[in-house]
């Protein structure tokens, strides 16, 4: 059989540049973060010698604990931790009751409305900033969270309300008419059977949330001007400012920001790919 | 209107279908279901008026005066547009943000669909590639910005070593004035991420059918490509394409974090759009003169908005409308 034998051939050939091809892909993507890892383990010469070294002799660990403490690198985390905590208890309210009533109450204008939300993806943070800046310093909250933290409450996170509503659009009418001819008021529907039910999606708003106010530069920047109440990003640019030439430091830094992270990935990986993927959802006809 | 005087006049909170009389019209029944949906929506109508449309138009008086953020704003006309357009650092960041977003744009898309592309082939191990893959894109902004000027350190980085050992040219990178644009848009194109990702399940819901009957008709992969799958997930790239595009025109955190840090982008060579109106609004507290280029933005993206939707019609394919 010489043609099924040259076909296998040919697959067996695909397959191959298939994997090199992944193989080369994944190096070229993963090296910046293994060359992080390793610069951060170098002492200082090492990181700088011509040619480059590749691998940390010794390991140098005492870069991370020398590091931690010449920068309040703690005071850093805990306000991410708080800032990121205050913002996924408003968003999980108002996105759930928000897309509560953009799923499962049938009225006029409702996916108008909804466009709009949605519209309102596309304009830029900056269009409207002004006037926001300066409504807040009249208010005498410039300076600490509350500009970041306040409209999280008035559904301001439009991913996390279409999220939602995705969700809960999936949940069976008859389940609310089942509530409602027992008596329950729409309100109570909303608290009582359909948030419990939707408490994967609410997993996946919270991640977000979470990974969203880690990574927040732009908002800090803007309204936090007191470093005592900088959030990993602003500490970290202040690090790269402060450290510029000490780069295992400046290394140690970004791994010691990174890791947690990418920790939690690997934790809630299957979460996290199916939120974006719903992302994409939207889209279809 | 005509829904508050009803809410006036009824009972306030008729919530309950129960407690609702058992004649409902269907029009008071839908009036009770306008007033519950907008009840439950309310949190965002709030939000909406206080965070966009009053800034909105606050921005647009704010445009016409030479507010500073301390004394009153006094009206004066047209200047700030006028002055704007005579700002030679003005032309220079449309001119740098029209650069990023013109190759980004496109770059970012090939690429995010070509690792969707990779994923969706079936290799054993997909979930380890797909993990390799995404990673990069969580990665904190500044945690970023800081691999990448280590990495495309001109004197002690890793890349520039390689390149001379391969006896190729190796720039200054984020320090050089013909680079520095280049060297962001290589850091954007490393966490494309939540674009693949989209990708890739718009790729899984392409009807696996439709291949086999290209197969059998003799289709190779690149015409199964071109005629099956791009115009089946085009929903999917036009919707990639217009995120991707809203991050280029607002592009500030990379060269913000990098510029203050006075490790890159050499005189104006990475001055963005928004950057410069950063500086202008919270450098300077020229706050008319940056609501000026705040409302050009806004009127800027509007249009390019509008165009790329209408060019939708023709290059996007919603397989719902053939039915």
């Amino acid at each position: 059989m010489p043609a099924s034998s040259s076909r296998s051939v040919r697959r067996a050939g695909g397959s191959l540049a298939k994997h090199a091809t992944l193989i080369v892909v994944s190096v070229l993507l993963g090296f910046p973060l293994l060359w992080m890892v390793l610069t951060s383990l170098k002492t200082d010469p090492q990181s700088l010698a011509i040619p480059p070294l590749w691998w940390p002799h010794p390991f140098v660990w005492s870069n991370y604990p020398d590091m931690l403490s010449a920068v309040p690198f703690w005071r850093f985390v805990l306000n991410t931790l708080m800032y990121a905590g205050v913002t996924i208890v408003g968003v999980c309210i108002s996105s759930s009751i928000v897309a509560y009533g953009f799923s499962r109450i049938r009225w006029r204008g409702r996916d108008v409305v909804f466009q709009v939300m949605v519209g309102t993806l596309l304009i830029p943070f900056f269009a409207t900033l002004i006037p926001l800046f300066t409504m807040y310093k009249h208010f005498h909250m410039v300076g600490w969270y509350l500009p970041l933290m306040i409209p999280t409450f008035l559904g301001s996170s439009v991913f996390s309300t279409f999220l939602l509503r995705q969700f809960f659009m999936t949940i069976p009418e008859s389940l609310s008419d089942a509530a409602r001819v027992d008596g329950a008021n729409e309100f109570m529907i909303y608290s009582r059977i359909i948030l419990p039910m939707a408490k994967p999606a609410l997993a996946t708003v919270i991640l977000f949330q979470f990974i969203y106010c880690w990574n927040d530069f732009l908002g800090p920047l803007i309204y936090i001007n007191n470093p005592v109440w900088d959030p990993l990003s602003l500490g970290l640019n202040l690090i790269l400012g402060t450290y510029t030439t000490d780069w295992p430091w400046v290394m140690a830094a970004a791994t010691a920001a990174t890791a947690p992270i990418i920790i939690l990935f690997f934790l809630t990986q299957r979460t996290f790919i199916k939120g974006i993927a719903i992302q994409g959802t939207g889209v279809k006809g | 209107m005509q829904v508050d005087v009803q809410a006036n006049e009824s009972p306030v909170a008729p919530m309950t279908v129960a407690s609702a009389p058992r004649k409902n019209s269907l029009r008071s029944s839908r009036r009770r279901a306008l007033r519950l949906g907008l009840l439950f929506v309310s949190p965002w109508i709030a939000g909406f008026l206080l965070f966009f449309t009053y800034p909105f138009f606050a921005t647009i008086y704010y445009s016409f005066t030479d507010f500073n953020g301390v004394g009153a704003a006094h009206w004066i006309g047209f200047a700030n547009y006028v002055n704007l357009f005579r700002d030679p650092l003005f032309k220079t960041s449309i001119f740098n943000t029209f650069y990023y977003t013109a190759i980004e744009l496109p770059l970012s898309t090939v690429a995010a669909l070509g690792l969707a592309l990779l994923l969706n082939m079936n290799a054993r191990g997909r979930a380890v590639y797909r993990t390799i893959f995404y990673i990069p894109s969580i990665v904190p902004i500044v945690a970023s910005c800081m691999i990448f000027v280590w990495l495309f350190n001109p004197a002690a980085g890793i890349v520039n070593d390689l390149l001379i050992d391969a006896h190729m040219p190796s720039p200054d990178w984020f320090f050089s004035v013909a680079w520095s644009k280049p060297s962001f848009i290589l850091l954007g194109l490393w966490g494309l991420g939540q674009p693949m990702v989209i990708y890739l399940a718009g790729l899984q819901a392409v009807p696996r059918d439709m291949y086999e009957v290209a197969a059998l008709d003799g289709a190779g992969p690149w015409q199964r490509l071109r005629y099956i799958t791009l115009p089946m997930i085009s929903p999917v790239i036009f919707f990639n394409a217009i995120l991707q595009l809203v991050l280029c025109i607002a592009y500030f955190t990379p060269a913000q974090v990098i510029e203050s840090a006075d490790i890159g982008g050499p005189g104006t060579s990475t001055m963005f759009y928004v950057q410069y109106l950063y500086e202008q609004a919270f450098l300077f507290l020229k706050l008319g003169y940056s609501s000026a280029m705040a409302f050009f933005l806004f009127v800027m993206s509007a249009v390019i908005m509008v165009l790329l939707f209408r060019s939708s019609s023709r290059w996007v394919y919603y397989a719902s409308e053939q039915q």
